[in-house]
């Protein structure tokens, strides 16, 4: 194959898919559905207030706040792939950046809504603004992940650039598409000084978001931490976060490149190499938050000061003892055994692998946030069962979908106006990968 | 013949329940409060007053009056206060079980003043159609007439009370006033032994702690309860030097975590600010670059 070849048949291998078709109009079509019912939820629960959840007195950070740890935490991949991976040399995950940086970008603009979805009287969130403490990790948080999502952006977008020149170029759709296109490329030529810029910019960006990602699940994690409740009042909850963060966030990227392979016939962009790396990635990671979790209940387990022991007893043997024990097992354990095996680092093994890491993930932040809220010092006296034990509500189950759902609807469209995985990069390493073939033969 | 034993059975039934819904109401009301009448008339003005102290303090158990939406979870269930058994019940008998309670049923005594009770009571006879008060020739404007004196006695460490009343025959002494002493704290009243009952002089002695810490001074403030049959209730306060004298700044005088964002330490208003800054800094230089890359990319000739 010619250069000039091998160029066209990647540009339009990886432009390929971004038109209209009616997989996706079906797709979006359910997406769509399926928020409106969610939102209908909502609506009642904005009518009636939380008492149509199973929150309450003691338990009144249920479903909800298990979710939005969720959300920022696999909002954390994308720092991790593009950032410290890519700032370490790591060549093979450049093909994922993108990915990874949608991700993060989807989760992270998401999350603060899923706050919003907590409050009884949303148009209260005013107050944070109105009457903030810079004392209150409240506070922290809702700065430092409007950070993390501007930059989050800025950090998907600036190395898109030369990719939005192409895709004005090349892509058969609308003028007025092209246009958006072209005005967004920024008079993009490729000059060297322009390279310049981006690759310069870029690294500003890689070096930022690792301290502004640190700092969005550590806040994250320090409004439980920061309390002296049982289970929470824990000295590595930010480490023990932040490494539970690029489990789920890994889990994600796995499931989304199984996805945009199938779909978008990518399998040369996305290959089979690159699954067993990220299954690397995946041992990885969860090894070292096996390590975080067995600091996290050996300790008190070992000393069973008094109130800790009852949560512990609960844990280990009581109430969420099943959940617990799946979570830890099958959440993370298991994975970690199973992709210590090279058949089991290939697509579809792996796409099972991440649906139950994912999953263990969600699991784990419930289990995380609701057993401690049942567990007060002061003794729950006078109140009717249910009032101790924490159960959701259909409303509450729906409105927690909600925001998952608007998840996929921006992966979605951001995968259908652009490319997935960088044209421009890819066709940066053909060049470099024939120099190095030219030079061999010299 | 089936009619008739379906009658002695319905007859049986519907005994049986009014036998428990008696038993229910079995309240043990002393004679005497039974036969208590409200001064308070019970007319629009003061149920309506009522009505905004049984929300706030009445609603989250028994619910609204006659709706059905009682609290079913609590065990035994608060009674709908608008059912004929609640309603067979005299006023004297309803104020005694607010001010007494029993079980989950909390009492009211120390939240609600006498005025107030009566008002929620109002409320609740606003529920009865066929209900016609007794007024209580009792006057509460009598109260003004009573006059309290406190004093402390520094060698026997005793707080003495007395109560004269202001009679148009002369001044008297007050018998059988019952008296209840408390000291202001932070986050109320805290009372000082029992209620007591004033002897033949009007007078009742409590003895007083010597450790409770009054302020730079040893001031502390003495609010004495009155409540007698024939005045009504009043509560007179007095300042006496008989505490620990205590200076201690207020929590909230020096910046600290848990003041306001005025008494914010500085460290976390600079450490804050920090990040800010740094966001922003980032924040100026891509936007730079970004416009670099547009002017670089139309300046160079096509
Ligand atoms: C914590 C829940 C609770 C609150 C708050 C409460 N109650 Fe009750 N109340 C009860 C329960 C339970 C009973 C039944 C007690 C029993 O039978 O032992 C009861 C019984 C009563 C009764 C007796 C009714 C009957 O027919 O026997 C009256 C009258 C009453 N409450 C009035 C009030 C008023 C007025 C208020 C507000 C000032 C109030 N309650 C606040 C729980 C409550």
């Amino acid at each position: 194959m010619t250069k000039q070849s091998k160029t066209d048949k990647i540009t339009s291998d990886l432009l390929r898919p971004i038109r209209l078709n009616w997989s996706f109009k079906i797709w979006f079509g359910f997406l769509g559905l399926a928020l409106l019912v969610c939102l209908g939820a909502y609506g009642l629960q904005l009518k009636n207030g939380l008492s149509v959840t199973g929150l309450g007195d003691y338990v009144s950070w249920g479903m909800y706040l298990s979710n939005f740890v969720f959300f920022v935490a696999t909002s954390l991949i994308g720092m991790l792939i593009s950032a410290v991976l890519g700032l370490s040399g790591q060549k093979w995950a450049a093909p994922l950046a993108r990915i990874a940086e949608i991700i993060a970008l989807a989760f992270a603009a998401v999350a603060g809504l899923v706050i919003v979805m907590d409050m009884g009287r949303p148009e209260r969130l005013l107050n944070v603004f109105i009457h903030g403490r810079v004392q209150s990790p409240i506070l922290w948080d809702v700065t430092v992940i409007t950070i993390y999502m501007v930059i989050s952006a800025l950090f998907l977008y600036i190395p898109l650039i030369p990719d939005l020149k192409i895709c004005s170029e090349k892509l058969d759709v609308p003028p007025f598409l092209k246009k958006i296109y072209k005005i967004l490329s920024l008079n993009w030529e490729g000059t060297i000084e322009q390279k310049k810029m981006i690759q310069q910019s870029t690294r500003v960006i890689a070096i930022f978001i690792i301290p502004v990602a640190l700092a969005i699940h550590t806040v994250t994690s320090w409004l439980f931490a920061n309390t002296m409740r049982v289970g929470w009042d824990s000295t590595i909850f930010g480490p023990y976060f932040v490494t539970g963060a690029f489990v789920s966030g890994t889990a994600a990227v796995i499931i989304a490149m199984y996805v945009f392979r199938k779909n978008y016939k990518l399998e040369e962009y996305i290959t089979e190499k690159l699954f067993d790396m990220i299954g690397k990635l995946m041992v990885l990671v969860s090894l070292i938050y096996l390590y975080f979790n067995l600091n996290e209940y050996m300790v008190p387990g070992f000393k069973m000061k008094e109130m800790e022991a009852i949560l512990i007893r609960d844990l280990f043997s009581g109430n969420h003892a099943i959940l617990f024990w799946s979570v830890q097992l099958l959440g993370l354990v298991v994975p970690i055994i199973l992709l210590l095996f090279k058949k089991m680092r290939k697509p579809l093994p792996m796409l099972v692998i991440g649906f139950m890491v994912l999953l263990g993930a969600w699991f784990k932040r419930y289990i995380i946030v609701v057993p401690t809220m049942e567990h007060p010092f002061l003794p729950i006296q006078n109140v009717p069962q249910s009032w101790k034990i924490y159960t959701p509500t259909l409303i509450e189950i729906l409105v927690t979908l909600a925001p998952m759902i608007m998840v996929l609807m921006i992966i979605t469209i951001l995968a259908k106006v652009i490319p997935i995985v960088s044209v421009s990069e890819t066709l940066e390493h053909l060049e470099s990968v024939e120099q190095a073939e030219g030079e061999l033969k010299k | 013949m089936y009619n008739r034993n379906f009658k002695i059975v319905a007859l049986a039934v519907v005994s049986v329940f009014f036998l428990q819904t008696f038993a229910q109401n079995n309240w043990n009301v002393p004679a005497d409060k039974k036969a208590k009448n409200s001064y308070i008339k019970f007319d629009a003005a003061s149920a309506g007053q009522g009505e905004a102290i049984y929300n706030k303090n009445c609603a989250s158990c028994h619910g609204n009056p006659g709706k059905g939406n009682v609290q079913k979870t609590l065990n035994p269930i608060p009674p709908d206060l608008s059912s004929i058994g609640t309603q067979s019940l005299t006023d004297g008998e309803l104020f005694y079980i607010l001010s007494s309670g029993r079980g989950l049923m909390p009492n009211f005594k120390s939240m609600l003043s006498d005025e107030e009770r009566w008002k929620v009571i109002s409320y609740i006879r606003s529920f009865n159609k066929g209900y016609v008060q007794t007024l209580s020739k009792f006057d509460p404007n009598k109260a003004k007439l009573i006059k309290v004196s406190t004093n402390y006695d520094r060698k026997t460490a005793q707080v003495k009370v007395d109560v004269k009343v202001n009679e148009k025959s002369g001044i008297v002494a007050l018998k059988n006033a019952e008296i209840g002493l408390f000291v202001t704290r932070y986050f109320g009243k805290l009372q000082i032994q029992k209620n007591q009952l004033t002897n033949a002089d009007g007078q009742t002695v409590f003895d007083f702690p010597k450790d409770i810490p009054g302020d730079k001074t040893g001031t502390v403030e003495l609010v004495v309860k009155l409540n007698d049959e024939n005045y009504g209730e009043i509560e007179s306060s007095t300042k006496l030097q008989l505490g620990v004298p205590t200076d201690k700044p207020a929590l909230t005088d020096k910046r600290a975590i848990w003041g306001t964002l005025a008494k914010a330490p500085f460290w976390i208003i600079l450490l804050y600010l920090a990040g800010v800054f740094a966001f922003g800094a980032v924040l100026l230089y891509l936007i730079f670059a970004l416009n670099k890359i547009r002017k670089s990319g139309s300046n160079k000739p096509q």
